[in-house]
């Protein structure tokens, strides 16, 4: 059995809880503590196909999987804080050897991908400045039913 | 007309009113306030790209008082002087970022303000 999407998941918060100065790491945790800050989420990702060719059912197809990353943080300096987690996210989702090895795996003719999209701010006042920032990333990958 | 500070305020604060030292510039002023400091939420990174996400719910506390602004003029305090204040209260000492004049029937100047703090450690 091979579950790209999950792989990538499982891998992607590993690699996020590596980001230097975060204290706690979470899937798809919706409910954050400030003791708990700074923290990083990851938010599985919304699956789109755009295979639309008459071919078999379990033909391979490509997936663009977008999970989200929320990194919330709590200090007077968390417009900077978060620039530079921000920064960290990107380069080590992006250069991670074993999240390209699984896009690089599942599409051997090289039509796969991971792209970073984006990213919004959210900012408000608690105990001090609170800021969290959620990042969108892509991964392209071949789905092959066969393989599930 | 109601004396609103006689009747309402002065008790609520004689009863559940705590001791404060605020310091504003030159000023040093003990006085008497409400602890308004509560639980606070942020919704965090409420996704605009994938909608049926609300991301993630951050607990932590919003601190603040409640004092009467007769009392803080009286001490010479006003909302010129009170913004970067230190307050010290109930054995933690915070920083105002700002006041909100809460007003009463007798005007604004027998109401209180409500004091919203940050953490004096951080600045």
């Amino acid at each position: 059995m091979v579950d790209v999407r999950e792989d990538i998941l499982a891998r992607l918060l590993e690699v996020v809880a590596a980001i230097p100065n975060i204290r706690s790491a979470y899937r798809n945790n919706t409910e954050i503590a400030e003791n708990q800050l700074p923290a990083v989420i990851v938010f599985d990702g919304d699956e789109e196909t755009s295979d639309t060719q008459n071919r078999p059912s379990n033909s391979p197809i490509i997936v663009q999987m977008t999970p989200e990353i929320i990194i919330a943080e709590q200090s007077d300096e968390v417009g900077s804080d978060l620039t530079t987690l921000r920064r960290e996210l990107i380069k080590l989702v992006l250069f991670d050897t074993e999240l390209n090895n699984l896009i690089a795996q599942s599409s051997p003719r090289g039509n796969g991908a991971i792209r970073y999209l984006g990213c919004q701010t959210d900012l408000g006042w608690m105990r001090s400045l609170h800021g969290a920032l959620r990042a969108q990333f892509m991964f392209k990958y071949t789905l092959r039913p066969e393989q599930l | 007309m109601i004396d609103y500070s006689a009747d309402l305020y002065d008790p609520i604060y004689a009863e559940l009113g705590v001791p404060a030292t605020m310091t504003a510039g030159a000023t040093v002023a003990n006085l008497i306030v409400l602890d308004k400091t509560r639980r606070k939420t942020v919704a965090s990174g409420a996704s605009r790209v994938q909608p049926h996400s609300n991301g993630a719910e951050v607990s932590s506390v919003g601190p603040g008082v409640n004092v009467r602004v007769y009392e803080l003029a009286a001490l010479g305090i006003t909302a010129a002087n009170w913004d970067g204040a230190l307050l010290t209260f109930n054995g933690r000492s915070w920083i105002v970022r700002k006041g909100d004049v809460l007003g009463s029937p007798n005007g604004e100047d027998f109401g209180e303000v409500w004091l919203l703090l940050k953490e004096a450690a951080v600045g």
